[in-house]
């Protein structure tokens, strides 16, 4: 029973939102990290989405798609290299490699993910009122 | 189906569902029905149509309690998917209820027919 159009669809773009809302959360936090299990500062991390085929709603018409996480791969650019002999993970010559996060851009892709969150949940919203509202034909 | 059998197997089956297994609905003799019989045997057609919707309205139900519980307890689940389900579970039982208005609605129109 799909009693609200397309709410599985948008269910799977909050999902793929909200996990780009926690990788950005995770490249924020580890801004300053500079040392990680895999050696090394944190690299920052993105993420990419892909289709997903959620539904195929019947014989000739469109399949509904929905999207999902395709892989979350690593910036490979390298970090600021600053002196700070002090540091403990300086080295020989007393450079500190800090993660490639730039906070400008991570704030920047902060302010898109919400706003596509905020735009699936309007999505959501308006198809519940639509069901409701075709349900007072009725009355 | 006669029109006043096709009102009362519907409530028949809503009264087997409040009454719980085992309790039959009061069923009327053959004498009291109006109309001829017709090929649909009783507890199908639009019966078994409604049975089926409260079937279906009770599991969207369980199921967005399940869910709510799951994100609530820190499990996999995720706050937008618990609130969708309630939302979907919401629509499915006013539909339910729409359902039931014009049930009882096209019983009492009868009701009123002179006789």
């Amino acid at each position: 029973m799909n009693l609200i159009s397309g709410i599985d669809i948008t269910s799977s773009a909050l999902n793929a939102q909200k996990t780009r809302l926690d990788i950005i959360a995770q490249n924020i936090a580890n801004a300053q990290t500079t040392r990680t299990p895999a050696g090394g500062p944190y690299k920052r991390q993105l993420v990419s989405f892909e289709t997903a085929l959620l539904q195929q709603t019947g014989e000739g018409q469109p399949a509904l798609r929905g999207v999902q996480i395709s892989n979350v791969t690593t910036d490979p650019s390298t970090g600021e290299r600053i002196y700070d002999p002090q540091h403990p993970d300086a080295d020989s010559q007393g450079i500190v490699t800090m993660p490639n996060v730039n906070l400008a851009y991570e704030m920047v892709d902060l302010i898109t993910a919400t706003r596509a969150y905020e735009a699936n949940l309007s999505v959501a919203k308006n198809g519940r009122e639509m069901a409701e509202r075709t349900l007072k034909i009725g009355q | 189906m006669s029109p006043v059998s096709s009102i009362s197997s519907p409530l028949a089956s809503l009264y087997a569902r409040v009454a719980g297994p085992g309790n039959t609905p009061p069923i009327l003799p053959d004498s009291h029905k109006i109309g001829a019989p017709t090929a649909t045997p009783a507890g199908e057609g639009f019966a078994k149509v409604f049975d089926q919707l409260v079937g279906t309205v009770d599991s969207k139900q369980a199921e967005a309690n399940a869910v709510t519980r799951n994100v609530l307890v820190g499990g996999q689940g995720q706050l937008h998917q618990s609130v969708i389900a309630m939302q979907e579970a919401s629509v499915a039982f006013s539909l339910m209820v729409q359902v039931r208005n014009k049930l009882v609605d096209s019983y009492q129109e009868l009701m009123r027919m002179p006789v």
